[in-house]
C-alpha cells in the first residue's frame, strides 16, 4: 500500500469510527425512550 | 358493533429501532458490493465522492424517512400510501404513488429470501467441511450452480436441498414477524446485530493477520492487498461515472427509498428522537461497510491469488465473489471450515435482519388500513409471498431474479427516494419539515442541512435518477443482454409485477373508501 493509500484508509476509518463513538456516547448519556 | 382497532405496536427501546434500521440496511452489499465498487472506481479516491454522497444524500434521506415515518405513524399510517396522504391531503393521487413503498419491499422479499437461504445452506456446508474441501474455482462454481438448480452435477441432482433451506429460512422470517415489532423484529435485531458485528471483526482480524502466506511470492501480501482497494487514483474523480457509482452505493447501502424505514419509524412516538437515532443507524451501517467490508474479501483474495487474478476477481458478480471466491480463499487458511462458517453466518444474519424489514410494510398495511390482526396479516402475507417466490426459485437462470431486482430493488428505490425528498422539502414545506425533524431530537441537525434538504438532496437525486435511467434503466427495459429463450420469462415477470402493483393500488382504494365511510358515520 502506498502512503496515500494508508492516508485514505486511515482517514476513512477515523471518520466512521469517530461518527460511531460520537453517536453511541450521546445515546448512552441520554435516557432510553421507554 | 364497530370493530375495535388493535393497538399499534411500538418499539421497546431506542437501541431496538436503531438495531432494526441498521439491520435492514446492512446486507450482502456491505461485504460484497462496496469493495468491488471502490476497487473499480478509483480505490481510496472513491471515498471522496462516497463521503460527499453520504453527507448530501444518504444522511438527509435517512432523516427524511425517519421523520416522515414517525409523522405518518401519528395518524396510524405505517406505510407510504397513508404517510404521503397525511402530508398532502389535498392530493387524491399521492397515496397511489405511495404504493411503491409496499410494492418495492414485497418484490425484493420474494427473491431475497431465496438468496438468504443460500447463506444458511452454505453455513451448514461449511460446518460439515464440505465447502472448504473443494479444490478450485471450477468445483465451487459447479457446487453453486448445482445447489441453485441451474445444472445437475456430481454435487446436486436437483433443487431439493436448496428448497429445504428456503423453507427453513422462510419459516424463520414468518415466525419473527408474527411476534411483531417489539417481540419479533426488535428481539431478533438486538441479538443478531451484535453477533454479526463481532463475526465481522473476527474475520477482519483474521484477514489483517494473513501477512504473506506464500514466502515465494512476497508481494502477494496483506499490505498490497489493502492497497489494491485503498490506493487512490485521483484521476477517477474527473469521471461522472465514479460520482454516480458512489451516489448509487450510498443509496443502496443505507436502504433508503425502499419504504421499510418509513414503516419502522411509524412505530415511534411523536416525542421520540429521529436525528441521533437515524445517524447512529447510519454509523453502524458505515462501520460494517467501510471498516469491515473494506478489509475482508478483496485483501484476502489478493494474498492468495495475487495482483494479476485480483482484477478479474474484482469484476466478478457479487454471488461468485461471496459463494465461490471467498470459500476458496478461506479454504487456504487454518481452521478453514470454522472461518467459512463465520463468513456465511455473518451473511445470513445480515440477510435475515434485512428480509424481516422487507416483510413488514405489507403486514403493516393490512394491520393499519384494514384492521386485520397481526397473526392473520402475517398469514396472508406468508401465503402470497410463498407463492410469488416460486418463480424466483425455479426460474433463477431465466432472468426472473434480475428482473425483480431491477424493478423492485433499483428502479423503485431511486424514484421513490426522489419523490419522498421532494414531498418532504417542498410539499410538506422545509420550515414545517425542519420543525418536525427536531421534535424530541437529542441533537440539533446542523443548520446547513436546511439548505441541503431543500435544494441539494432533491437535485442530487434528480441527477442520479436521470443518469441511472439513461445508462441502466433504458437498456434493461429494452431487454439488452437478455437471451431470446429467456424473454418470455422476463415478460411474464413484468406482467406479474403490473398485476401485483394494480392489486395493491386497488387495496389502497378500498381502504380509503372504507375510511371515508367510517368517517361519515
Amino acid at each position: 500500500m502506498t502512503l496515500a493509500g494508508w492516508i485514505f484508509f486511515g482517514l476513512s476509518w477515523a471518520a466512521i469510527l469517530g461518527l460511531g463513538v460520537f453517536c453511541f456516547t450521546k445515546i448512552f448519556f441520554k435516557k432510553e425512550i421507554r | 358493533m364497530r370493530q375495535l382497532r388493535p393497538k399499534r405496536d411500538t418499539w421497546g427501546s431506542r437501541l431496538g429501532i436503531i438495531m432494526a434500521v441498521a439491520g435492514s440496511a446492512l446486507g450482502l452489499g456491505n461485504f460484497l458490493r462496496f469493495p468491488v465498487q471502490a476497487a473499480g472506481n478509483g480505490g481510496g479516491a472513491f471515498m471522496i465522492p462516497y463521503f460527499v454522497s453520504l453527507l448530501l444524500l444518504g444522511i438527509p434521506l435517512m432523516w427524511i424517512e425517519w421523520t416522515l415515518g414517525r409523522f405518518g405513524g401519528g395518524f396510524e399510517h405505517g406505510t407510504a400510501p397513508g404517510i404521503f396522504h397525511s402530508i398532502w391531503q389535498k392530493n387524491r393521487f399521492i397515496k397511489y404513488f405511495g404504493v411503491i413503498g409496499i410494492f418495492g419491499p414485497f418484490v425484493i422479499f420474494i427473491y431475497y429470501t431465496f438468496i438468504e437461504s443460500w447463506t444458511l445452506a452454505y453455513s451448514y456446508y461449511s460446518l460439515r467441511g464440505i465447502l472448504t474441501s473443494l479444490p478450485d474455482q471450477g468445483a465451487l462454481q459447479s457446487f453453486l450452480k448445482g445447489f441453485q438448480g441451474l445444472e445437475k452435477n456430481a454435487f446436486f441432482s436437483g433443487l431439493g436441498p436448496a428448497y429445504i433451506f428456503f423453507l427453513i429460512t422462510f419459516f424463520i422470517n414468518m415466525t419473527v414477524i408474527s411476534y411483531g415489532i417489539r417481540g419479533g423484529i426488535e428481539a431478533l435485531c438486538k441479538i443478531a446485530m451484535p453477533i454479526l458485528l463481532v463475526l465481522g471483526v473476527v474475520l477482519v482480524i483474521r484477514v489483517l493477520t494473513l501477512g504473506t502466506p506464500d514466502p515465494a511470492r512476497p508481494d502477494w501480501n496483506l499490505a498490497n492487498g489493502l492497497g489494491f482497494l485503498w490506493n487512490p487514483d485521483l484521476s477517477a474523480l474527473k469521471s461522472a461515472k465514479v460520482w454516480l457509482a458512489a451516489a448509487g452505493q450510498i443509496f443502496f447501502t443505507l436502504s433508503v427509498g425502499i419504504g421499510v424505514i418509513l414503516t419502522y419509524a411509524s412505530y415511534l412516538s411523536k416525542g421520540d428522537d429521529v436525528v441521533l437515532s437515524g445517524l447512529t443507524a447510519v454509523s453502524m451501517n458505515e462501520f460494517a461497510e467501510v471498516v469491515l467490508g473494506g478489509c475482508i474479501i478483496i485483501p484476502a483474495a489478493f494474498v492468495f491469488f495475487g495482483p494479476a487474478q485480483i482484477q478479474s476477481i474484482a469484476r466478478q458478480g457479487a454471488f461468485d465473489l461471496g459463494f465461490v471466491t471467498m470459500p476458496l480463499v478461506l479454504g487456504k487458511i487454518p481452521l478453514a471450515a470454522f472461518f467459512s462458517f463465520i463468513w456465511f453466518a455473518l451473511l445470513f444474519l445480515a440477510g435475515v435482519t434485512s428480509s424481516v424489514s422487507l416483510a413488514q410494510p405489507a403486514v403493516a398495511f393490512m394491520e393499519d388500513e384494514f384492521s386485520i390482526d397481526r397473526k392473520k396479516a402475517v398469514g396472508i402475507f406468508a401465503a402470497a409471498a410463498f407463492i410469488l417466490s416460486q418463480p424466483a426459485i425455479f426460474w433463477l437462470g431465466r432472468g426472473v431474479v434480475n428482473e425483480l431486482d431491477f424493478w423492485g430493488g433499483t428502479f423503485c428505490l431511486v424514484l421513490f427516494g426522489t419523490v419522498e425528498a421532494i414531498l418532504f422539502a417542498w410539499v410538506f414545506g422545509i420550515d414545517k419539515a425542519w420543525e418536525e425533524i427536531h421534535h424530541g431530537a437529542d441533537m440539533a441537525v446542523p443548520r446547513v442541512y436546511k439548505f441541503i434538504i431543500k435544494y441539494v438532496t432533491p437535485l442530487f437525486l434528480l441527477v442520479v435518477l436521470g443518469a441511472w435511467f439513461i445508462q441502466e434503466g433504458l437498456p434493461t427495459i429494452f431487454l439488452e443482454g437478455v437471451r431470446e429463450a429467456d424473454r418470455p420469462f422476463v415478460f411474464g415477470t413484468r406482467i406479474g409485477l403490473v398485476l401485483l402493483f394494480a392489486t395493491l393500488a386497488l387495496l389502497v382504494r378500498v381502504a380509503w373508501k372504507k375510511r371515508t365511510r367510517q368517517a361519515k358515520r
